[in-house]
Order: structure tokens, then C-alpha cells, then sequence
């Protein structure tokens, strides 16, 4: 069937309505679930075979909200979302939810935390679920019968329910950046130690350009900024008085500060994909969001690296030669 | 198609993007290979063993049946899970919040159909995209239609899927054990007809993890094995005493580089042996093909692809694609009579070949030559074939070569 006509859009109607109460609590998404009457999706004289499929079809458009890079709420949504489908469904025996092999642990760490958090509306829900046997525990999150001629459809993500993108955040760590400034610094005495005048080496050795690290610094935390503005304009202002005041930090947060840095320009090459030409195309860089890749997202993660990089160094014509 | 060896992914001819990064040491976790397509390599019963890891001792794989006093979203008190205080337990608040919750995500929560209101008339004042749409639907359908009913296809569509749900076997013994693997497995017809160049069809038939290779061969039924050799235009009594499946009895199936021939009986043949010769003849860039006894598998041992498409061939040239869509773990609402799997679920309906003289009967024989017959080859049920060419006392009238004829629709 692809996709029922209008669910994509019901269900994130319901889960945008969801976002804007900024609650997570059961109460308030039931209360939009019985204002929206969704319980009535399933209406309208559908025979036996048809409501198999819209039902399998409904279930799995909602598991993909649930997991990542949406937003916790959003996430919290769609679990609401997969009970309220789950249990107001009109086939018997009840269609099931599938979940990968791959998404079980990500889908645990998520209970840990609500359980941590007290969330315990949606922990309860998720037993719930989990006590009404209402999993099929599969290899894959869909079906895959190797169609050759339809056309992979690459589900897009509905950006507004997407978290903030943080993982560039959690790639480069205080600790990773405090560590390229170790063996820059390393680098640089290495430098005065083997040239014959101490104080001042080789020009010849001279490939990297000594303040890489404070330029790095100021693109960061530029576009950090232009992050921050594009969310919330209002915020602008308040923006620039904090950058003024984070130059003159101390030693730790300038690590925090180098990590956030370093942060930003690798999140500003990781949004951009160039659209690879159609004889290239087996080669199209993807923006890969989700967390819970393995070895397959390793390999491309690598290939990506090394292109965005590429296109970083472009755009930083007028700072040549930034090795990174 | 060839792989090296099961287990390592290499580059597989077809289209898929390499892979540099090896899995690290037989990993089991079944990822994309190639996005949305088909994943990598992976052992069967490694990754069922990962499953059974994280699930176990939590009541997940169970298959036991709800009990009775358990109604959903009341809470019964008779099923420990239900209980407020295993809530209050498991989610680390206290008894107090476990009641609240209860009442707070109870299924009444989620009612919006009142008591009087049927669940297949679309409520008037909808707001939802999807009743719009099939609003839309349901009145053109009134406008076109004179009868609205579920054509024969769809209920055998439907029936076919639905028709083990739930079974339990009479013998405890059959009964399928927790943590037990089902695979879905799609085994295309062969090529036979022009319309089907672009969908091909397929049956879709459920195997368990610990079922052998044979079980699953044995139950592909295909038209090419009840085919009948021989012209019979002079002996049309004559009940043949074979079909090509009593003759021909060897078979394959071809998994990531592997051929898994049916050893079985005496005159089963290695018909791989051919292909592996002619790939070893020269080096055409295939790597080193194994063989191994289809009978001495089951599907837990194999390594294969999900969404990947493989070989069945039997016949000797009569091929099928094979590819495995899905594998999970067993479910409480699954059928759990061992006996009746490999399950057939789906199957593609094909309409048979009628007489063409009565049109009405699927026919059972085929001419060639036959100087009654408008067509070559024509064809005819068994009761005008009779009629046309041969007279009262079964003498044969005229000059034809008459076949016994299977339709491929024959199992419908």
C-alpha cells in the first residue's frame, strides 16, 4: 500500500499539536487525542484485508517518531501515539508493532531515562505495551522483498520535530579538543627542539598556521550564534553580549568553548550535502541522522568526513591550508 | 552474484555500494547494505541468539495465553503483571502513583466513538486527512459499484494470511518453543507469462529457524514438477505413471555462495556441479563456490542477506528467485503447530487456461498439429478433447501429437 493517503499528515498534525503543549504528560495527549477523535482513523467500512494493511501501515509510521533524532518529546508523542493506534484498531488478532534487532537498545536506554526522570506516565505505557505482548521482535523495521523497479522512497524527516542537532556536540567532546591542542602544542616544541635555532624554527616546518586553533575558535562559536538566531531572533542580541564575555573565560570553559567551536564547523559542513551528479550517484552523500548506526554508518560517516572536509577547506579559501 | 565466502561481505555484482569495513568478526546485527534494499550477511541463529540475550526473563518470548481474568486496561488482579504494586515496583514509584497511573492511561482514555456509534460509519465533523480520503472513496464507490463486495482474490488473499493464526497442535509435542526464529521466505514463479516481465509473482511461505532446507523445498509447489513427459495421442487411457517429480528429483538452493543440493535419494543429482565447473573454468571473477547437502541444514545455520535475492532451482533448468523478506521471533498470536510449517501465506493467482471449445473447463490437454485445432498449440479440457478426436469406440480420427497439459493455475 506505501503509505495510506493524509496519515503522515494526521499524525503529525497530532504530534505538532502535542509539541506546542510543551507537556509530556498522558493526560494532555489524550485530551488531543479525543479532541481530534483520532480513535476514528480506523473508521469507514474498510473489509478485513484493507484494514490489515492500513493498520500495519499506521503502526509503522508511527515507530519511526519514535525513535531517533527526534526531539524527547516528540518521541514521547509517538509512543502515546503507537498506544492510543495500538489499542483503538480494529483487527483481530491485533497488528503488532515491529522493532528491529538494531533499535532495542536505543529503545531501553530511552526507558532507563524516563524511569531515571519520573516520567512515569510514558514508562507505564511503554510496560504496558510491552506486557500486552504488542511487539513482534524482528531483523529489519520493514518487510524487504528486493523491489528493483519501485523507487526507494527515502522517508524525509519532518524537520521541526527533529532534536537540535547535538550530535556534532557529542563527536567532539571537551576531551578530544583539549587533546589537538596538546599535540599542537606538542607540535609546535617539537618544531623548536629538532631546528637549530631554538627560538625560532625552520620556515620550511612551518605548515600549519599557528593560530588555526583560535580561528577554529571564532567559526564556531559564529555560527553556534547563527544557530542560536535562526531558532529565535529575538534572542540576538542577548547572543552577542554572551560571546563577548565567553572570550575572556578561564581555562575550562575555553575548552568548552574550543569543544563548541569545533562543534559548529563541523555541524556547518555536515548540513550542507552537495547533490552528487547522476553518474555519481551510487555515491550520494546522505545526511545520515540516525544514532543508532553501527559499522554500515561507519563507512560512510568516514566517506563523508573526508568530503566534507573537502568542502570545508573551500569555503575557508582565504585560511589555506587548514590542516585538520 | 557470487560472494567468496558466507559470512565476509564482499562486493556483490549487483549495484550494491562496497562496504570497506568488514563485519567486525561475525557481526549478527542485521544492517543495510544497500539503504531501504537489502542488508548484509548475518548468521540466522546468532541473531536469534541475540534477540533471545536481551529478552530473556522478562516475559517477552512468552507464548502462554493471557489469562482469562486479565481484561485490558482494568488492571485484573489475578495477573501479577497487572498488579499495581509490580507497577509501583517496576517503574520505582510508589503505590499511590501506580493507582493514579492506572486510571490516568486507562483504554477508556482513548474512546472517542460513543456507545451507539458504529465503528464503520466516518464520523461527520471529522477534521482527519485520512476519513477525507476515504470518504471520497466510499461514495465513489457507491456511485459505481452495484454490488460491493470482497472479489474471490482478496478473500483468498486475506484467508491465506490468516487462516493459521493461533493455532495450537492437538500433540503438545509440535507445540513451537519460546524464542523459536520464523522467516519469511517469497519464492518467485518462474518466468512464464509477458504481463508478469515487470511484477513478478511470488508465493510467501513461513519457515521455522529449525526447520531443515528440505521442508522448505519440499513445499514449493511449482507447475514444472507435476509436468507429465510423453505423447499420449494414441494412448489417451493410459494413466502416466510419472510425474517430473518422482523423476527428477534433484534440486538446489543457492545461498551466499553456497549451493545446498538435495542429496536425498539415489537419484538425486548435483546439478551446481555444472555451474561451478563453468566458473572455475576461467577466472571470471567469482571466487570459490561451495557445495553442501541441503539435508543436513536447517535455516538457524545458515548466513544470509535479508531482501536478497537467491536461487531454488529443480528440474534441472526450472529456476526460481528466492528471497528472504523477514525474520522474527515467534509470537504468542502466531500459529504454533510446528506441523503445519513451512506455511504457505501467499500466493498469487493465476487465472487458468480454458478449453476452447467449452470455455469453461481449465484445460488438461495440449495439440500440436492437430488438423481440428484453429490454433497451435490449442487447447482443450479433457471431455471435448475426447469428443473432437476420438470417435465412439476411441479410435483416433485424424493426425495430432496430444501432450497432458498442467496449468500453472492449477493450485489455486
Amino acid at each position: 500500500m506505501g503509505a495510506p493517503p493524509g496519515l503522515q499528515a494526521d499524525c503529525e498534525e497530532l504530534l505538532s499539536r502535542f509539541q506546542e503543549t510543551d507537556s509530556v504528560r498522558f493526560e494532555d495527549f489524550s485530551a488531543l487525542w479525543r479532541s481530534m477523535k483520532f480513535g476514528t482513523i480506523f473508521c469507514g467500512k474498510m473489509r478485513n484485508l484493507e484494514k490489515n494493511t492500513f493498520t500495519k501501515e499506521a503502526l509503522a509510521l508511527a515507530w519511526r517518531y519514535f525513535l531517533p533524532p527526534y526531539a524527547f518529546q516528540i518521541r514521547v508523542g509517538a509512543l502515546y501515539l503507537l498506544y492510543g493506534l495500538y489499542n483503538t484498531q480494529l483487527c483481530q488478532p491485533k497488528q503488532k508493532i515491529r522493532v528491529a534487532l538494531r533499535d532495542w537498545d536505543e529503545i531501553l536506554k530511552f526507558q532507563q531515562d524516563l524511569i531515571n526522570s519520573e516520567h512515569f506516565d510514558v514508562a507505564y505505557i511503554f510496560r504496558k505495551l510491552r506486557l500486552d505482548k504488542a511487539f513482534h521482535f524482528t531483523a529489519m523495521p520493514k518487510l524487504l522483498s528486493f523491489r528493483m523497479k519501485k523507487k526507494v522512497q527515502r522517508t524525509p524527516v519532518t524537520e521541526e520535530f527533529k532534536e537540535p542537532n547535538d550530535r556534532v556536540m557529542k563527536l567532539i567532546t571537551s576531551d578530544v579538543l583539549e587533546e589537538m591542542l596538546n599535540v599542537h602544542d606538542l607540535y609546535q616544541n617539537m618544531k623548536h627542539v629538532i631546528s637549530a635555532d631554538k627560538s625560532n624554527p625552520n620556515k620550511t616546518l612551518s605548515l600549519v598556521k599557528d593560530d588555526f586553533f583560535d580561528n577554529i575558535k571564532t567559526i564556531i562559536l559564529e555560527h553556534q550564534q547563527w544557530h542560536k538566531d535562526r531558532k529565535n531572533p529575538s534572542l540576538k542580541l542577548k547572543g552577542k553580549d554572551g560571546e563577548e564575555k565567553m572570550e575572556g573565560n578561564s581555562q575550562e570553559s575555553e575548552s568548552c568553548e574550543r569543544a563548541a567551536s569545533l562543534a559548529k564547523i563541523k555541524s556547518k559542513a555536515f548540513a550542507v550535502v552537495v547533490q552528487a551528479s547522476k553518474s555519481r550517484r551510487h555515491r550520494q552523500v546522505r545526511l545520515d541522522s540516525s544514532d543508532s548506526d553501527s559499522a554500515s554508518g561507519q563507512a560512510t560517516r568516514e566517506k563523508r568526513n573526508k568530503e566534507t572536509l573537502k568542502s570545508a577547506g573551500r569555503k575557508k579559501s582565504s585560511r589555506k591550508r587548514g590542516n585538520f | 552474484m557470487a560472494e567468496s565466502s558466507p559470512g565476509v561481505p564482499t562486493s556483490s555484482g549487483v549495484c550494491s555500494e562496497q562496504d570497506p569495513v568488514a563485519s567486525s568478526g561475525g557481526c549478527n546485527f542485521p544492517e543495510y547494505e544497500m539503504p531501504e534494499l537489502n542488508t548484509r550477511a548475518f548468521h540466522v541463529g546468532a541473531f536469534g541468539e541475540l534477540w533471545r540475550d536481551r529478552l530473556r526473563g522478562q516475559g517477552d518470548l512468552s507464548l502462554k495465553e493471557p489469562p482469562a481474568s486479565e481484561l485490558p486496561g482494568q488492571g485484573g488482579v489475578a495477573d501479577p503483571g497487572w498488579d499495581d504494586a509490580a507497577v509501583a515496583r517496576d517503574l520505582g514509584c510508589d503505590l499511590e502513583a501506580a493507582t493514579e497511573l492506572r486510571a490516568v492511561c486507562g483504554l477508556d482514555k482513548l474512546q472517542c466513538l460513543e456507545e451507539d456509534e458504529d465503528p464503520e460509519v466516518i464520523p461527520q465533523d471529522t477534521d482527519l486527512v485520512t476519513l477525507g480520503v476515504r470518504k471520497k472513496l466510499l461514495e465513489h464507490r457507491e456511485e459505481t459499484l452495484t454490488i460491493d463486495r470482497a472479489c474471490r482474490q482478496e478473500i483468498l488473499a486475506y484467508e491465506m494470511e490468516s487462516h493459521a493464526i493461533g493455532k495450537k497442535p492437538e500433540n503438545p509435542a509440535d507445540m513451537i518453543e519460546e524464542g523459536e526464529l520464523i522467516l519469511s521466505v517469497n519464492v518467485l514463479y518462474p518466468v512464464i507469462f509477458h504481463k508478469h516481465k515487470e511484477h513478478k509473482p511470488y508465493q510467501t511461505i513461513l519457515v521455522l529457524g529449525n526447520q531443515k532446507l528440505t521442508e522448505l523445498r519440499d513445499s514449493i509447489c511449482c507447475v514444472s514438477d507435476l509436468q507429465i513427459g510423453g505423447e499420449f495421442s494414441n494412448t489417451p487411457d493410459q494413466a502416466p505413471e510419472h510425474i517430473s517429480k518422482d523423476i527428477y528429483k534433484s534440486a538446489f538452493f543457492y545461498f551466499e555462495g553456497t549451493f545446498y543440493n538435495d542429496r536425498r535419494y539415489p537419484e538425486c543429482r548435483d546439478l551446481s556441479r555444472t555451474i561451478i565447473e563453468w566458473s572455475e573454468a576461467h577466472d571470471r571473477g567469482y571466487g570459490k563456490f561451495k557445495t553442501a547437502k541441503m539435508e543436513d541444514f536447517t535455516f538457524n545455520d545458515l548466513n544470509i542477506k535479508l531482501g536478497f535475492p537467491y536461487l531454488y532451482c529443480h528440474q534441472g533448468d526450472c529456476e526460481h528467485v528466492v528471497v528472504i523478506t523477514d525474520i522474527r521471533l515467534v509470537h504468542r498470536d502466531d500459529c504454533l503447530d510446528r506441523t503445519l510449517y513451512p506455511l504457505l501465506i501467499k500466493k498469487h493467482w493465476l487465472w487458468t487456461r480454458k478449453c476452447f471449445v467449452c470455455k469453461m473447463y481449465t484445460a488438461r490437454w495440449v495439440t500440436n498439429n492437430d488438423s481440428f485445432a484453429p490454433d497451435d498449440p490449442c487447447f482443450f479440457c479433457d471431455a471435448c478433447f475426447r469428443m473432437l478426436h476420438y470417435d465412439s469406440e476411441g479410435n483416433k480420427l485424424g493426425e495430432f501429437l496430444a501432450y497432458p497439459y498442467v496449468d500453472p493455475g492449477t493450485f489455486n
